[in-house]
């Protein structure tokens, strides 16, 4: 019983030390791809759209239809980003990607500056019982940019924005805030009550 | 028997002997391409693996990563097109990422879990932002032309409305803070006058800034953007009628209430005009014809400009200053 289990052992383990150095990439592979499994479905969520717009641009097939509509499109005087992020390496790429897609789109930049960043610090004791003395540290940098764009219409506003949100990398967050421009509306322009008597309350 | 209950053992305990191979070399600081030479040879000492459970399969051999056949100028946007994880067979450069081994460089790129842990912008070189933004352009429009200054802005669009939107990752992707609209317009570019205006301010209180004349209303009271921009609209609306109305009570306001100082019918008007009657300046006479004509005076003219510029803008070196002046020339000192 034992001996050909041995036997069969040896010729498992003679076939692995062949195929020894052939074991080694794949497995090494396998860990890498479980990861980009779990990523590819992660970021597909957010990333669908601009998938099927990269193959668009692939094949270069079908013109988009434009509709033209005529109501009158929102102008924003001042458009402000602001992106937080841990890591400053990133926030400086996207920098570059923002700035440039801008430009490419003919948006006027105003200014790209750095806010100081925030640390979060907190102390906590190391030990799980007593030991009051012995403590550890722990601290969370947020790192801020700060791109602000000028004399922006509604279309284009929206474009862009779209355009860089769905490229906004993991781990950063962003707040737009924009400033549109109005016209005043009619019923402001003149006071009703010069023709109406003042006991007539009916506001508009 | 001993041997078979050894080995279901062995078999049982496959995933937890992996798993402790797996932690040890992690605490000694090798890497994940060594990781995998480790859990090799925890494989030799489990040979039963392979005729329990599911058959493996020979595995086939890797061939040549495709940086070794890709083109110099190939098209780099067909290779990353959307954001992937780094791939270090994919990608030809070579980049080393981690913490150094000790009295060496950092590791290379394959089996790197550095490099695939940090977001890359792979899939966004400028080659590819061009694209993008080719295919972007027939949807953007132009700003027009003729408002190239932000004084030509307000001057056509003085309503500014703010509002902010926020992404970011988590359970949901809604904010309750972007409900929030601000809405600023500078009353001088209202239809106001005097009254309505002094009683505009009156209404809204806090929210006029007088530095920049600019009234300021902050809804956040719905739920929804739309219905606090149409609610501030409607504040403003409201606000504008309502101070071009004239109520009856309104003609009790006293002096207290009164935004800014009027020298007529003061006390300070009260005060010199008996001072100069009293020092007999239009001789010997009395009555309100005499006052009436001391009030014409320009001494007297000059005394009330000084009076209601130091009342009105506070205390200054020039307002000071011409109190001074008037004062000597109404006294003649």
């Amino acid at each position: 019983m034992a001996a050909p289990m041995a036997l069969r052992r040896e010729l498992f383990s003679l076939a692995r030390k062949i195929s020894g150095v052939s074991h080694l990439t794949p497995r090494a592979l396998g860990a890498c791809s479980s990861h980009r499994k779990c990523n590819i479905i992660r970021s597909h969520l957010p990333l669908a759209s601009s998938t099927s717009f990269h193959t668009a641009t692939l094949f270069l097939s079908t013109p988009s239809s434009i509709t033209v509509t005529e109501e009158p499109d929102t102008l924003f005087q001042k458009v402000s980003l602001l992106v937080k992020g841990h890591d400053r390496a990133v926030l400086d790429s996207y920098e570059f990607f923002a700035t440039m897609a801008a430009k490419e789109l003919g948006i006027n930049i105003n200014k790209v500056h750095e806010l100081p960043k925030d640390m979060e610090r907190f102390t906590l004791l190391k030990s799980v019982h007593i030991f009051k003395n012995h403590r550890v540290q722990y601290e969370m940098r947020t790192h801020y940019r700060c791109i602000e764009l000028s004399h922006i219409t509604g279309c284009t506003a929206q474009v862009y924005l779209e355009y860089i949100q769905r490229n906004l990398p993991e781990g950063v967050a962003m707040e737009v805030t924009k400033t549109a421009m109005e016209k005043v509306p009619d019923h402001i322009l003149e006071p009703m009550w010069e023709d109406h008597p003042i006991d007539d309350k009916s506001s508009q | 028997m001993a041997s078979h209950t050894s080995k279901a053992f062995l078999s049982l305990g496959r995933i937890n002997v992996s798993g402790l191979g797996l932690q040890k070399s992690v605490s000694r600081v090798t890497y994940a391409t060594d990781l995998s030479i480790r859990s090799s040879n925890v494989n030799k000492g489990l040979p039963d693996r392979g005729d329990r459970g599911f058959f493996r399969r020979p595995r086939r051999t890797a061939g040549e990563p495709r940086t070794e056949k890709m083109p110099v100028d190939q098209d780099w946007t067909a290779v990353y097109p959307a954001a992937t994880p780094f791939r270090p067979s994919s990608v030809p450069l070579p980049v080393r990422m981690g913490y150094p081994v000790k009295g060496g460089v950092p590791p290379e790129k394959k089996g790197n879990l550095e490099l695939i842990k940090i977001p890359n912008f792979l899939h966004l070189t400028p080659a590819a932002i061009k694209k993008h933004c080719e295919a972007l352009k027939p949807f953007c429009t132009e700003w027009p032309s003729a408002l190239d200054t932000d004084a030509k802005c307000d001057e056509h669009f003085p309503i500014k409305v703010g509002s902010t939107d926020y992404v970011s990752a988590g359970l949901s992707v809604r904010n309750p803070s972007a409900r929030i609209v601000d809405l600023k317009v500078k009353l001088s570019s209202l239809n106001l006058d005097d009254h309505a205006r002094k009683k505009m301010l009156k209404l809204v209180g806090e929210r006029y800034c007088k530095d920049t004349d600019v009234l300021t209303i902050t809804t956040d009271s719905c739920p929804l953007r739309q219905q606090n921009h149409d609610y501030a609209m409607y504040l403003l609306t409201v606000l504008y009628h309502e101070s071009w109305k004239t109520e009856a009570w309104e003609a009790d306001k006293t002096v207290a209430d009164m935004e800014e100082y009027s020298w007529e019918d003061s006390p300070s008007q009260r005060n010199i005009l008996d001072m100069l009657v009293r020092m007999k300046v239009a001789g010997d006479r009395e009555g309100e014809e005499v006052r009436e004509q001391l009030l014409g005076r320009k001494e007297v003219q000059e005394y009330k400009d000084s009076v209601t510029r130091l009342k009105n803008e506070g205390e200054s070196e020039s307002t000071m200053l011409q109190y001074k002046e008037a004062v000597k020339k109404v006294l003649n000192l």
